[in-house]
């Protein structure tokens, strides 16, 4: 049989991940409890006869509704993301399969992929669930910039997942993974994260494609992915040994 | 079980001065030593190195000082080219709990090249047939244990090392992965097991190393006509 490429590989090494999940349960169900209940926590907390460009009134100043909004969806995602991420090594752990995967003929960097692609799936699915969530509870009417709003989840996405594995696999070889993945994470999550909640406020205010796009958010999400995918490709190896 | 016509010549791993430190706590002190194509026992009591020097070996450790060289390349900077030469057990089964026996078998078999005939060469050669389609979660430790050998061996490495490959096996169980470790054997192929049950290597071991708080005390090879101390 011929010794298949990377990209084989590292499908295969996605589809484990998936299976495992699939049959074990153990993280995406409590990536999307914390969603949920955070989601309606929300929804009784703000006024509901409210539109989105009410402000609302806070001891540092007034702000818009939609501002609020999209900072709550984007922390929801932030931690429900960190919440799989720190398990990301876990399935590994159980019987010391970690092992027997760094000695696989494959490049670090494959590894590095493959569970970024999983917690990527893992990502997509608790945003395809809590987007809707929020759109229906607070009444996000977005028109065509629903397909705006989807770009730049993506674009967030790639730096989340990117920054999130990286510090997944420096945090797995701690006994306090759990502690650990936040605060190495985090300061680098910052930039991201307030690229998105300005670009999805924008959105929620109505102001379109070329209102957001001339803020320049998205070229700095842009920056943030090349640059984290590429360190993680390459520091995955040292991270991880 | 042993094999007269055997003979162990060409080496296949060297330690120069290999050193494994845990903070203050040093668990490999300058090792010098030549492992030779065969089966080499590793005894030792608890807390002698053992482990380490198969972590080490595997390039799953990196070692404080000193290098250890697989087929003259350096096995910590090695490429994917030495990592596949290498197959390693280590304390735990080193799969996935969560996928069956054959699941768990395909998955490296597909990593590594290796055919689904060859996996089911190794299913019935640890006579593992019968617990194919279970999860490894729900294995006994002695069968855990068996189908670590079976993956260790699917992929015909040059270089075997396992930590404790009998332990919580059964007679029976023991003899089968003695078996799988004299079928895999054969010149230019180096084998090192470490385990307490000095018995069970001794009746097929072509060389033996006992270790202590990271020294080599002693180490011995087989020749026809009994033991000869090696360097």
């Amino acid at each position: 049989m011929a010794e298949r490429g990377f990209v084989s590989k590292t499908t295969l090494l996605i589809r484990k991940d998936l299976l495992v999940e699939t049959r074990a349960r153990d993280t995406l169900p409590p990536m999307l409890a914390f969603c949920l209940t955070v989601a309606l926590l929300l929804a009784f907390s703000l006024p509901g006869s409210a539109v989105l460009s009410d402000a609302v009134d806070l001891p540092v100043g007034s702000i818009a509704l939609a501002d609020v909004i999209a900072g709550f969806l984007w922390i929801t995602i932030l931690f429900a993301g960190l919440i799989g991420f720190a398990r990301t090594f876990e399935i590994e752990r159980t019987e010391g399969a970690l092992d027997a995967l760094l000695l696989v003929p494959l490049d670090r960097s494959g590894l590095f992929v493959a569970k970024a692609l999983s917690n990527l799936a893992y990502i997509v699915v608790v945003q395809l669930v809590l987007v809707p969530v929020f759109a229906l509870f607070f009444s996000l009417d977005l028109g065509m910039d629903w397909f705006v709003l989807v770009g730049v989840i993506a674009l967030v996405d790639v730096g989340f997942v990117a920054i999130g594995t990286l510090f997944a696999s420096l945090a797995a070889q701690t006994r306090s993974r759990e502690l650990i993945l936040p605060v190495l994470a985090l300061p680098a999550l910052v930039p991201i994260f307030i690229a998105a909640v300005e670009l999805t406020s924008d959105l929620f205010m109505g102001g379109g494609l070329e209102a957001v796009a001339a803020r320049g958010w998205f070229g700095v999400l842009l920056g943030f992915d090349l640059v984290f995918a590429t360190v993680g490709a390459l520091a995955f190896e040292f991270a991880i040994d | 079980m042993s094999d007269a016509s055997w003979k162990s010549s060409q080496s296949c791993i060297e330690l120069r001065g290999l050193t494994v430190a845990y903070g203050s706590t040093i668990a490999l002190k300058r090792l010098d030593l030549i492992f030779y194509d065969g089966v080499t026992g590793l005894f030792g009591p608890n807390g002698a190195g053992k482990s380490t020097l198969l972590r080490a070996l595997s390039g799953l450790l990196r070692p404080s000082g000193g290098s250890a060289l697989l087929f003259g390349e350096e096995i910590r900077s090695s490429s994917e080219s030495i990592r596949r030469r290498i197959g390693y057990v280590g304390h735990e089964s080193g799969l996935y709990a969560r996928l069956s026996v054959i699941e768990n078998l395909s998955l490296f078999a597909n990593l590594y090249g290796v055919t689904s005939v060859r996996v089911d060469e190794v299913v019935d050669q640890l006579d593992m047939g019968e617990w194919r389609s279970m999860q490894v979660a729900a294995l006994s430790a002695g069968l855990k244990r068996r189908a670590a050998v079976a993956r260790a061996l699917l992929h015909e490495p040059d270089v075997l090392l396992l930590d404790e490959p009998y332990a919580n096996l059964d007679d029976d169980a023991s003899e089968q992965v003695s078996a799988s470790i004299l079928a895999w054997r054969s010149p230019g192929r180096v084998a090192v097991i470490a385990t307490h049950g000095a018995k069970r290597v001794k009746a097929f071991a072509d060389a033996g190393i006992i270790i202590q708080r990271g020294n080599v005390i002693s180490y011995r090879r087989r020749t026809p006509t009994g033991y000869e101390v090696a360097t």
